[in-house]
């Protein structure tokens, strides 16, 4: 897939490294969105202090020396959310439970679900500014959308999902108008029911990325790829983000089964956990990966997002994936 | 004759989206992070399990459960406190949008501590109508657990029939009149009912007094109702939600133990109305012989609606009970 990338204008090392989507927010813009959030806070004052705080962590991946940028996500609370928020057809819900202590707003489909103009594009913009690195374009994908919200208007899960990847679709577009070369879909949902896949998910992608010259990324967590694989192949992506080091399922084992086909971003840090890996432990991660996959197929990354971590955690793991990769690279150059 | 009562599956939503309501979230958070200490947590989570039952009685129930207000997860609550356990990372519960930590099993898995009775001997005093105990069942447990120790998984379920059937006993010798015991992982794997079955046989001949209710829910039923309608228990209870062909087996089948009717989807925002629910229920009452139905949501509602809906869809399965009595 590095020859896409080529024909993209995009020149990138062996074994890229990246990030997945978010980095935590700084305390003090945290605070500030609980102020917004309670009333105490104009609207107008956020955007200067998620900006300032997208700066820091563009120059925070230059220090670290990664590949391919993501702008971090300082403006978006939750994934499905933040999107439902400014689509057509939404209301948001109170609180809901996702585990332990931890708790999200869930969208309601309410009406028909429409797009009405970029959401992310300005800050992608925004942050492909700062940097002569790529920054990847990152939206929450239509089966996860519809699996994450209340559905009080569509009669299936299917036409609900549908209508929001035609939407999706729009988003995807105006990036790709702007110049983002290379656009992550997020589908940690993608697995929930497996049959679905056949029967509407891939379609559902396939109106997402219809016509859009792009370097297409699934990111997919916390699931049961066994049950969607080899199924999943079938999603017209270029290459699946799928974590790793967290998961119990040994999907090199899978892989050895059913050859995977297409590039993967090989998620080698555990995003939950606030021990920082060391470079041996992630360089094994990789080594690992190489035994069923080539290094053209093979992309750097963690977990998942790392907005739950610490900054000083996140940069760590930022840091032990360069570095593991880079002593990779080497011993691929020798070999 | 037969008895229509109204009752809770299960979990409850702890805490509301007006600041404040965040009472529990906020306690939780500062004792995680130690600046609240095991008592003082206690204390509101004692506060907020009053609180959830009296919201459950005010809606009008007629059984009500402890809103499972100190619970993790489904799963963990009982892996984290049993010999030859460990607890992992998050895994995604079935296709909801929650998750659990999964246990890994590395020894022989043994009851420790009592798990249930604290929590049920607390809510069974401060509430007025009577509370249901709900603890997951043998086959779910040990069908989510990953087993590092070795061994087949039918093992591995009759021990954890083991600590459910210590659980339920002393549960039941601790007042409950009935007690319910969650298996939704046999749905998607209906070839081990026969795990399932020994389990139920191993807790039944351990509980006293207490009727047993066994509940499957996040899958049809219908292919194995008839096997479970030959449980040794005295209730069976079914999420109406991924079914659309159940009403009309239990229809034609009958059914001669109680029934926990979950008609009302407590995973969706929707509210029923009155009449798509008195339809199904004209398809089921007449033709069976139960001296009790309950009706019920789905399954529990605290991972799965937030604390404004699920108040509601308790007031509209009461609401619904209400015109169902006039049907029988």
């Amino acid at each position: 897939m590095h020859k896409k990338l080529e024909k993209l204008g995009l020149e990138l090392p062996l074994l890229p490294t990246t990030s997945v989507g978010s980095y935590p927010k700084p305390p003090h813009l945290i605070e500030a969105r609980r102020k917004f959030v309670a009333g105490r806070l104009d609207a107008k004052e956020l955007p200067g202090l998620e900006e300032q705080a997208t700066r820091e962590w563009v120059a925070l991946q230059e220090e670290v020396e990664l590949d391919v940028f993501v702008d971090g996500e300082m403006y978006r609370g939750d994934m499905t959310t933040y999107f439902a928020r400014n689509f057509e057809g939404f209301r948001i819900s109170g609180l809901v439970r996702s585990f332990g202590n931890r708790y999200y707003r869930k969208p309601i489909i309410v009406g028909e679900v429409g797009w009405r103009e970029p959401i992310t594009v300005e800050w992608w913009k925004f942050t492909q500014e700062l940097t002569r690195k790529p920054v990847k374009g990152v939206v929450t994908g239509p089966y996860t959308m519809m699996d994450w919200s209340f559905n009080e208007y569509y009669s299936t899960r299917r036409e609900a999902c549908l209508a929001l990847a035609k939407a999706l679709h729009e988003e995807v577009k105006a990036l790709a108008k702007a110049g983002a070369k290379i656009i992550q879909v997020d589908e940690p949902a993608i697995s929930a029911r497996p049959e679905e896949l056949p029967e509407f998910a891939i379609d559902a992608m396939r109106m997402v990325t219809r016509g859009v010259d792009a370097y297409f990324i699934n990111h997919i967590c916390y699931g049961a790829f066994e049950f969607i694989y080899p199924g999943m192949l079938e999603l017209p992506v270029d290459n699946f983000d799928l974590e790793m080091s967290n998961s119990e399922l040994d999907l090199i084992e899978l892989f050895r089964e059913h050859p995977f086909s297409k590039d993967l971003s090989f998620g080698v840090v555990d995003v939950h956990s606030h021990v920082v890996e060391d470079t041996t432990t992630v360089e094994q991660r990789i080594r690992r990966a190489l035994e069923v996959l080539r290094p053209e197929q093979l992309w750097i990354d963690p977990d998942c997002g790392l907005k739950t971590r610490t900054r000083d955690e996140t940069v760590s793991k930022l840091r032990a994936i360069v570095s593991a990769t880079k002593k990779v690279r080497e011993r691929l150059k020798v070999s | 004759m037969m008895e229509i009562l109204t009752a809770s599956a299960g979990s409850y939503p702890r805490i509301g989206s007006r600041p404040e309501q965040q009472r529990h979230r906020q306690a939780y958070a500062q004792w995680e992070r130690g600046e609240l200490s095991d008592k003082g947590f206690e204390r509101i989570q004692q506060e907020v399990t009053r609180e959830v039952i009296d919201e459950q009685v005010h809606a009008g129930l007629d059984v009500v459960t402890d809103g499972q207000v100190r619970w993790y997860d489904s799963i963990s609550h009982f892996a984290r406190k049993l010999e030859g356990c460990e607890i992992n990372g998050l895994l995604r519960f079935f296709d909801t949008n929650t998750y659990f930590r999964q246990p890994v099993v590395i020894g022989k898995i043994k009851r420790s501590e009592p798990i249930l009775e604290e929590e049920f001997i607390f809510a069974k005093g401060v509430s007025p109508k009577p509370v249901k105990p709900v603890a997951t069942g043998p086959y779910t447990l040990a069908k989510l657990s990953i087993n590092r120790r070795g061994g087949d998984l039918a093992s591995l379920v009759n021990e954890f029939a083991g600590v459910i059937a210590q659980e339920t006993s002393a549960l039941s010798k601790a007042g409950a009149d009935l007690i319910q015991i969650d298996e939704p992982a046999i749905l998607k794997s209906p070839k081990d009912f026969q795990m399932l079955e020994h389990a139920i046989e191993k807790i039944v001949a351990e509980k006293s007094g207490a009727r047993l209710l066994v509940h499957t829910y996040f899958g049809d039923a219908t292919p194995l109702y008839n096997k479970l309608v030959k449980l040794p228990v005295e209730v069976l209870g079914f999420d109406f939600t991924y079914s659309p062909k159940l009403p009309g087996t239990i229809g034609r089948l009958g059914c001669e133990k109680d029934l926990e009717l979950g008609l009302i989807d407590g995973r969706n925002t929707r509210l029923e109305n009155e009449r798509e629910v008195l339809d199904v229920l004209k398809k089921i009452l007449p033709n069976i012989g139960s001296k009790r139905v309950y009706l019920t949501p789905s399954c529990g509602l605290g991972e799965y609606l937030p604390w404004e809906i699920a108040f509601k869809k308790l007031q509209n399965v009461v609401a619904i009970a209400k015109k169902a009595r006039e049907l029988i």
